[in-house]
């Protein structure tokens, strides 16, 4: 499935200073096709997560559409969207999103358990195996370190094998043999179909990049 | 694992949250239903001391010690001795409108061998009766024999014991059903038993006689029913002049006190149990409100996940739900262990009638404490799930990078 | 078996409060002449009992061994059926339900030993499984 962002910003207003608005990501076209993975490099506020955000569906764009298939997600009703995001979005965020008061199986069967879909329990043991962390499924989030942490996120959505996944700084907290096990998997995604967006300041992503995109300033370049 | 079980594992798996949100409903289940089934059997007591005095009209020594004395016997189970002329009795069944008049004769026991308490003895005319003796043929139909007694139900004497009262030993009949009134402490008998009783505390130096009266027949209280189509209010004043050193006091006066006293209690409390649930109430919302700050992240990563706004909102109300019902369980059985077994310490510290409701009337009550709970309970978390589910995640995931 | 036993520190603290009160806030009346009824002597038994049952309490707090543990609290919780007993059955009470010991005594320490009895045999429950899956 094709996710395709068409001219999307997004501007926010500024209570003080000159200008009484910026621009956080200037109107910008960007198409994530299946079986590819994309990299989006770029500076700390450049603007990377507010367009992954607008990608997933959680953060309404100023101006234009973002479409997944032919369908625009932000014509959707609230009930729409989540249950397609459910199904059809695998975000990796950057900040730690792990459920405490769950273990590390039932936080990786979460999102099928959400709306009772389809037993996903081998699928998420096949990726706790993958991601090494299948000695901690029955662990409390409390319990593990920000690696196993950010692979227990990482196993929670490759688990529903959704056709987009955007992944915002998925090895922040990995080491190099991690990093690289991580990266191993998003291509393997994107091998079975996947459309795969990785923002990263690792040169390592660049390796298994069939795109890679610069952000400067919100706005979108390719990487030379 | 649909939201339903989420929240009950958030529930089980933050015990000390949780803990602390049960015990805050359990609070307000606990004044509710404690409150309300003191004042139900409050109520009860009233209607059981209305039922139980069938007398229009009770006469009484008109020394206001006695007025009071006697008050005091019928409500809180105190002993009183006070006497008047037999005569009395022949001159207010001489009065135009009086159907029925039955004497009474009070005697209060010197300790009695089980126990240090005085008892209050009730010696009453089979013949002319009507205020006792219906009440005694539900649990003894034949008659009183000489030194044969019947005990009120807060009497612990069985039948067939022996109980003495100035060394008199008198045989336990029968007991009597419970009214909650003071008449369940008195031990009752005929009048020639009376006469026995009184005769043996003579001998122990325990004077029963109207002072200026050296007649044998002596009288404590006289309880007249008033003929159908005369004035209560007339008769009355008429056996008031008819009478010597005597007062007659109307039974309807004597209720509207108590209902008084009661109404005084029930307002009391109902004003307590308002400020412990407002209170209960504000710490509640004030708690959700704290809580959801404190989880906003964890509902940022379930809408992430793809949990509806409505789901969201669904799920904080049911947590809250099954705390307040677990907090209404543990705050009813809580008033339940400390109501029901200080019945008689409640009754004797309120000094007034206190009958337990009957079985059902207290489950509803139950029922409708713990409803109460429950929906209040989800109120006050509905301002914190309407907040949450309202939450940006992106900007929460944000904040914490 | 180092865990902390809810069970045991509450069946204490209720102890401490039957043996306190017993003889004093929660016990039977003075008789005015100074003469002890049967009601007082409940009182005092009473006082063994609440004694009885802080010492096992304490003790099953203390040690560290769950077989142990789990015996002191099933001891204490057989200790508060008796305290039950004590007051009303097995030793009478005054005539007259109006009484102290009849209104408040009786009531209040069936309720704080069936709450004893209570903790203590689930304290006494969860010690012995977890000594069991110690082995």
């Amino acid at each position: 499935m094709i996710l395709s962002a068409e001219q999307i910003s997004k501007r926010y207003f500024r209570k003080s200073g000159e200008a009484n608005h910026f621009y956080a990501v200037k109107p910008l076209s960007l198409t994530l096709r299946p079986g590819t993975v994309t990299v989006l490099c770029g500076r700390s506020g450049s603007g990377k997560t507010t367009l992954l955000h607008m990608l997933s569906g959680l953060l309404t764009p100023t101006e234009g559409r973002v479409l997944l298939g032919e369908t625009d997600l932000y014509r959707l009703s609230d009930k729409e969207l989540s249950k397609l995001r459910n199904a059809s979005i695998g975000v990796v965020p950057q900040a730690r999103s792990v459920l405490d008061t769950l273990t590390v199986r039932e936080n990786i069967l979460l999102p099928s358990a959400l709306y009772g879909t389809e037993d996903r329990s081998e699928e998420a043991a096949r990726w706790m195996e993958t991601l090494r962390i299948e000695g901690l499924a029955d662990s409390r989030a409390a319990e593990l370190s920000g690696g196993e942490l950010r692979r227990t996120a990482i196993a929670r959505t490759l688990c529903m094998c959704p056709p987009v996944i955007l992944a915002d700084e998925p090895t922040g907290d990995l080491d190099d043999e991690n990093t690289q096990l991580v990266f191993g998997c998003f291509r393997k995604a994107a091998e079975e179909g996947a459309a795969v967006l990785i923002v990263s300041h690792e040169s390592d992503a660049l390796n298994i990049a069939d795109a890679a995109l610069r952000m400067d300033g919100g706005q979108l370049s390719a990487l030379s | 694992m649909k939201c339903g079980s989420l929240a009950v594992k958030n529930l089980l798996r933050k015990p000390g949250r949780t803990a602390a949100l049960v015990i805050l409903t359990a609070l307000l289940a606990l004044s509710v239903f404690g409150g309300s089934v003191v004042v139900g059997s409050l109520r009860q007591g009233l209607r059981s001391l209305e039922s139980r005095l069938g007398a229009d009209i009770i006469v009484v020594p008109s020394s206001a010690q006695s007025k009071v004395s006697f008050q005091n016997m019928l409500l809180q189970g105190t002993t009183g001795a006070f006497y008047m002329d037999g005569e009395n009795l022949e001159r207010v069944r001489e009065v135009e409108g009086v159907e029925l008049a039955a004497p009474q004769v009070f005697l209060a026991s010197l300790k009695a061998d089980c126990c240090s308490v005085k008892i209050q003895v009730i010696g009453f005319d089979p013949e002319t009766d009507f205020f006792v003796r219906p009440w005694i043929e539900q649990s003894y139909t034949r008659e009183l024999g000489d030194l044969d007694v019947v005990v009120g139900s807060k009497v612990e004497a069985g039948v067939g014991e022996i109980i003495r009262i100035y060394d008199e030993r008198c045989k336990v009949v029968g007991r009597l059903a419970t009214t909650g009134t003071g008449l369940d402490t008195a031990v009752y008998c005929n009048l020639s038993t009376m006469k026995t009783l009184l005769a043996a505390a003579e001998n122990k130096g325990v004077s029963h006689k109207v002072s200026s009266d050296e007649s044998d027949d002596q009288i404590s209280a006289i309880y007249v029913k008033v003929k159908e189509g005369y004035d209560i209010g007339q008769v009355n004043s008429k056996i008031q002049g008819h009478t010597r050193k005597c007062s007659a006091v109307r039974t309807k006066s004597m209720l509207t006190d108590v209902s008084d006293s009661l109404t005084a209690i029930s307002r009391t409390v109902t004003t307590l149990i308002g400020v412990v649930w407002l209170l209960a109430l504000v710490i509640l919302v004030v708690a959700f409100v704290m809580i959801a700050n404190e989880r906003k992240r964890e509902f940022a990563v379930l809408r992430l996940l793809g949990t509806s706004r409505a789901m969201l909102g669904g799920m904080i109300l049911k947590e809250s739900a099954l705390c307040s019902l677990a907090g209404g369980v543990l705050g009813v059985l809580m008033a339940a262990l400390l109501v029901f077994p200080f019945t008689t310490l409640i009754e004797t510290s309120l000094g007034l009638p206190y009958l337990r409701p009957s079985a059902g009337a207290i489950l509803t009550l139950a029922l409708a404490a713990l409803a109460a709970t429950v929906l209040v309970g989800s109120l006050a978390s509905s301002w914190a799930s309407f907040r949450l589910s309202r939450v940006d995640p992106g900007t929460v995931l944000r904040e914490g990078n | 078996m180092k865990r902390f036993s809810a069970g045991a520190a509450i069946a204490l603290l209720l102890s401490a409060v039957i043996a306190v009160g017993s003889v004093s806030f929660l016990g039977p009346c003075v008789h005015e002449d100074g003469s002890f009824g049967s009601c007082h002597w409940a009182g005092q038994a009473m006082l063994g009992i609440g004694l009885l049952l802080a010492v096992l309490s304490l003790a099953a707090l203390l040690v560290k061994d769950g077989g142990l543990r789990a015996g002191l609290l099933f001891a204490a919780a057989a200790a508060a059926v008796l305290g039950i007993f004590i007051p009303g059955t097995l030793i009478r009470l005054c005539g007259m339900a109006t009484m102290r010991c009849r209104a408040v005594m009786r009531p209040a320490m069936t309720l704080l030993c069936a709450l004893t009895a209570a903790c203590s045999l689930l304290g006494g429950i969860a010690a012995y499984r977890k000594a069991g899956r110690g082995k």
